[in-house]
């Protein structure tokens, strides 16, 4: 498969803070990809990057084979930033058609509202839209040039659960038409629902990479958790198939990627009392890749290794994201 | 597609009521106003002010509506959407050119109707040559009012530049003699009045009712002061780029 684009080693500092450190990441032609993280994980970094809207420290990052402000000046990326409102006294048809007559193949300016469900719009002052509809008319704008890459940073932020699926619903479409997609959010359940492939960053690296079904294996999908009866939790982490561990109230809490593993464990160790096992949902596996606080340190170092079996890279030594993604895959 | 830029931004600044208030209607008014109210001692004295201000009102407007190319800037700045433009196939050069060039139109509105109230409210007669050439001339002039109004906008926030460059238009008019005749000011300010680009900006056009058009002194303190204006518009634009 071709690739739209790669990050190779690529590390960006601000300061004090180190925002991105040693990325490495290959966006296949046609996929829709996910870049999942909290806020301050990295994902509006790596997107500025990857629109050549600044310059990383280290490494590099190609896009369409070159620099990416040569594939921009092309017309063949379109991008929904953040960061933005309307800008006065404009009309919504004015503004679509204007960045559209900028590219090379646009779609009519009609087609990209239709896309963006604002086509009842057209004549209305852009800075007078309700926020949703502000944020699809940003949606108008990326797709109006019909460039095969869409870049969308945290497209639903400000959207209701209509809109959202409203949202998701163009966004495929327009995915369908086999563009590239590149979308970040902060949400596992939408990440998984409207993406091929998800890569999630945290502090500035890759902690996971594959599909939805892969990163929710490695992650541990079960809890299991008893009362401590004021015992303590030495020695809980090195049990089978533990990856985290938290302690909520008077109850010690076990993400395991092999619960029953872990239950025999447990029960050896006459640790049973309340013994629940429950699935966990998507936050929670989310959470786990991601925790810092508390247990946080190690719950992340232990995921990442989890990770590194099933799904994709861990910390340290990161093997090739695009081959991770093909075991995943598999 | 810069033109299809062009067009939009005259559109947005056309629709601005701030602007056709600061860049059109006020001097407008102040000229029709000035030259109609208070005894004039002759029907001589009144038709010169009627000449002179007309050149001043003219200018006061142009420089206005040069001026507020930095708030437009500034605002777009703000709202994210000159980020927006950068990922566009339109490159940020194409953008700050494209600005100019719509000020280079919309100064035109305050020129041409301080000129035909000259003409049809006030009776000032020139000869057609001195119409097309004050005009044209006044039209050049813009120019680095207009780098000045880009320095501001991508220099500053949106609110810094609103005061920035109504303090520049209202100090540089009066300094530089557009709303009183320069005769008028004390010895030390009307030496520093001719170093204004305001009062060289003026004498495109007074210049041109005197039947000479500009010297080299005024095209001299005018190009001192492009180029400075150059630079700092240069500066201010490369320096927002680091993190527009
Ligand atoms: N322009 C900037 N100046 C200083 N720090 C920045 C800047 N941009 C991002 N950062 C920092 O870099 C880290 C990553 O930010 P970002 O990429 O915006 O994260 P995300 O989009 O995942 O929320 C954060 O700690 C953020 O505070
Ligand atoms: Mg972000």
């Amino acid at each position: 498969m071709t690739e739209a684009a790669r990050f190779r080693a690529v590390g960006k500092r601000f300061g004090a803070v180190q925002a991105l450190r040693g990325l490495d990441l290959g966006i296949a032609a046609g996929e829709t990809l996910a870049l999942l993280g909290r806020n301050g994980a990295g994902k509006s970094t790596t997107i500025a990057l990857l629109l050549g809207l600044d310059r990383p420290d280290d490494g590099e990052v190609e896009l369409f084979g070159g620099v990416p402000e040569a594939a921009v000046r092309a017309g063949r990326v379109g991008a929904m930033l953040q960061e933005g409102q309307p800008v006065p006294r404009a009309t919504v048809k004015e503004l679509v058609s204007f960045v559209a007559s900028t590219y090379p193949r646009p779609l009519p300016w009609r087609e990209a509202l239709e896309l963006a469900g604002i086509g009842e719009l057209a004549e209305r002052r852009a800075d007078r839209l309700s926020g949703g509809q502000a944020q699809r008319l940003r949606f108008a704008l990326a797709v109006a040039g019909g460039p095969e890459l869409l870049v969308l940073d945290e497209p639903t932020a400000a959207l209701d659960v209509e809109a959202r699926r409203a949202f998701w619903r163009s966004m495929r479409a327009y995915a369908g038409r086999g563009n590239t997609v590149l979308f970040s959010t902060h949400y596992l359940e939408e990440a998984d629902g409207n993406a091929d492939r998800i890569v999630v960053l945290d502090q500035g690296r890759t902690v996971a990479d594959g599909t939805g079904e892969a990163i929710k294996r490695a992650v541990g999908a079960t809890l299991v958790a008893f009362d401590l009866a004021g015992g303590s939790t030495r020695g809980l982490r090195g049990l089978p198939g533990v990856l985290a561990l938290e302690v909520r109230g008077d109850r010690a809490v076990l993400r395991s990627s092999d619960s029953d593993a872990t239950v025999l464990a447990l029960a050896a160790a006459g640790l049973v009392r309340g013994l629940s096992v429950t699935p966990a949902s998507l936050e929670d596996a989310f959470l786990t890749l991601t925790a810092h606080d508390s247990a946080g340190a190690d719950a992340r170092t232990d995921a990442s290794a989890g990770a590194g079996t099933g799904a994709g890279t861990g910390t340290g030594a990161t093997p090739d994201p695009a081959q991770s993604y093909e075991e995943a895959a598999r | 597609m810069m033109l299809a830029y062009v067009r939009l931004e005259i559109r947005r600044t056309l629709r601005d009521t701030g602007f056709v208030i600061v860049g059109i209607a006020t001097p407008l008014l102040m000229y029709v106003l000035f030259t109609n109210i208070g005894a004039s001692d002759s029907a001589k004295d009144s038709m010169d002010y009627a000449r002179y201000s007309m050149i001043g009102m003219a200018a006061y407007g142009a420089l206005g509506a040069a001026l507020a190319v930095g708030p437009g800037v500034a605002e777009d700045k703000a709202r994210g959407w000159l980020r927006q433009l950068r990922v566009t196939p339109l490159s940020p050069f194409q953008v700050v050119v494209g600005r100019a060039l719509t000020a280079g139109v919309t100064v035109l509105p305050a020129i041409v109707s301080v000129f035909a109230a000259g003409a049809l409210v006030n009776g000032v007669r020139l000869a057609a040559w001195q119409w097309a050439a004050a005009a044209g001339l006044m039209w050049l002039g813009t120019v680095p009012f207009t780098l000045l109004g880009l320095g501001n906008g991508y220099g500053f926030s949106a609110q810094t530049t609103g005061v920035v460059s109504m303090a520049s238009m209202m100090g540089l008019s009066v300094i530089g003699g557009l709303w009183f005749p320069v005769d008028a000011f004390p010895h030390w300010l009307a030496s520093i009045s001719r170093w204004t680009p305001t009062a060289r900006f003026g004498d495109l056009g007074w210049s041109v009712l005197a039947h000479h058009g500009p010297g080299a002194g005024t095209l001299s303190v005018l190009a001192l002061w492009l180029v400075l204006f150059a630079g700092y518009a240069v500066f201010s634009y490369r320096r927002s780029a680091r993190t527009v």
